[in-house]
């Protein structure tokens, strides 16, 4: 597996999916509807998709002395990597706006949801619709990627929507606590949000597994 | 020995079918596979390393079912079909550093040496390589892990006549050194100068599966040369040839 992710991140992934990392610190911003910084780094991913099927990525990997459900195993490798680096990079913009700023003004006034645990929970999910929706639906057919990246976008700014409208509603305005107010719902709501991840990810990835073995290349 | 074993081996597209196709390489033995274009060459290649998946029958290499023993069976097999067609902007030796981490018995020491009888170079990319030298860059990755089985899917279309002749001549080294050949090919020339065996197909089904010298003695007519002879079969309705 190690050389599989290896392959992926120095032939097969983009320089964007990298960079794109970066807008996990979009956590920080004021104002701002944070939760569009994990769509940022699912966009920087595509990128890698997008430029592997023009390399003709799979045909190389299928020719490799592994496995072909390897392959698949190594792809959610590499997108796992990158929305991992990508949601420390948003745990750290909490862990800063949980205590260091936690008084802060300009985030006390944020009309935009808190980024806490909750919007990292939420975060996680997103990633997770990402490899459901997304990833799961290019190994239907290792080539074809549109309509599972615009059922992935649409899925995704419905999420962040319903994020956002949330702490408005009354009764779930905790949802949009500062500093550690309501520090156990907020870690039961993260919690929630990596199972909902693991679910997601490892439910489609054993799908992706069996869909890709019955393709032809 | 038999060393790999495609058994009653069956793919149905809309407009195409592979026919309950059998048949075994022995080892040590160069195999030409014959067949004019679209009679099933590159499918029954394509299901013999896993790239299509069969509706039915079975692949087996060293004695062992190839699914099951996937990863272990294509470390012990090289194969190329066509010419490198992947990553067109990276370099040749970026390329060849990721695939030599797959084999414990990748050979340096040969693959230098592929390099220099193919003139390759390997700061070159795919985009900057004509059609041959592509196809050169894929043999070499397909010889350089010290192979037991060699899987080439018309491995000599687009080389010049040099080195056409070079690489045939290197599948008789090879053959010598106990490594098995099987090539698909539609010149026939290449199967006159270097196979020892031939196995024919014609519209997805498998008409001939016999030595150099049985598959002559069968079907070619007095004087006749191989080229004559295939190309009399082929025009016959379905292939006349028969196992």
């Amino acid at each position: 597996m190690t050389d599989l992710l290896r392959k992926e991140m120095r032939l097969s992934a983009s320089v964007l999916s990298y960079l794109f990392i970066a807008f996990g610190l979009m956590f920080l911003l004021p104002g701002y509807p944070v939760l569009c910084g994990a769509f940022f780094v699912s966009l920087g991913l595509f990128q890698s998709f997008q430029l592997a099927r023009e390399a003709n990525d799979i045909v190389f990997s299928v020719l490799l002395p592994v496995a072909k459900r390897d392959i698949v195993r190594g792809k959610y490798a590499f997108v796992c990597l990158i929305e991992g680096c990508a949601l420390l990079l948003m745990a750290l913009a909490v862990l800063l706006r949980m205590t260091v700023f936690s008084q802060a003004e300009v985030y006390r006034m944020n009309q935009m949801m808190n980024a806490n645990g909750f919007a990292l929970g939420m975060a996680f999910v997103i990633f997770g619709l990402f490899n459901w929706i997304f990833v799961g639906g290019f190994f239907k057919t290792a080539v074809k990627f549109a309509r599972p990246f615009v059922g992935f976008v649409i899925a995704c700014f419905l999420t962040i929507f319903a994020a956002e409208a949330l702490h408005h509603i009354p009764g779930l305005e905790r949802l949009n606590a500062f500093g550690t107010d309501a520090l156990g719902l907020q870690l039961i709501l993260l919690g929630a949000g990596i199972l909902l991840f693991l679910l997601m990810t490892l439910l489609s990835g054993r799908r992706a597994c069996e869909r890709f073995e019955k393709i032809d290349l | 020995m038999v060393i790999a074993e495609v058994r009653d081996l069956v793919k149905k597209y809309p407009s195409f079918e592979l026919k309950k196709n059998s048949f075994s390489l022995e080892s040590g033995r160069i195999t030409g596979f014959i067949g004019r274009n679209g009679a099933g060459k590159t499918t029954t290649i394509k299901a013999m390393l896993n790239m299509i998946h069969p509706d039915g029958g079975e692949v087996r290499y060293f004695g062992l079912p190839f699914l099951g023993h996937e990863a272990e069976i294509k470390k012990r097999i090289g194969y190329s079909t066509g010419t490198v067609s992947w990553y067109p902007r990276k370099k040749i030796r970026d390329l060849v550093e990721i695939a030599r981490r797959f084999y414990d018995t990748w050979d340096e020491e040969a693959y230098r040496s592929y390099l220099r009888l193919f003139e390759i170079d390997e700061t070159k990319t795919p985009l900057e390589l004509s059609e041959g030298m592509k196809v050169k860059v894929n043999l070499i990755l397909a010889l350089a892990h010290r192979a037991e089985v060699l899987i080439l899917d018309e491995p000599t279309s687009g080389l010049d006549p040099f080195s056409r002749s070079e690489l045939l001549g290197l599948f008789t080294e090879l053959r010598d050194r106990g490594v098995t050949v099987f090539f698909s090919t539609h010149i026939i020339t290449d199967i006159e100068k270097c196979a020892d065996d031939i196995l024919y197909i014609s519209r997805g089904r498998i008409a001939a599966a016999l030595p150099k010298a049985e598959f002559v003695r069968q079907y070619s007519r007095d004087g006749e040369r191989l080229e004559d002879t295939m190309l009399r079969l082929e025009t016959e309705e379905g292939g006349a040839a028969h196992d």
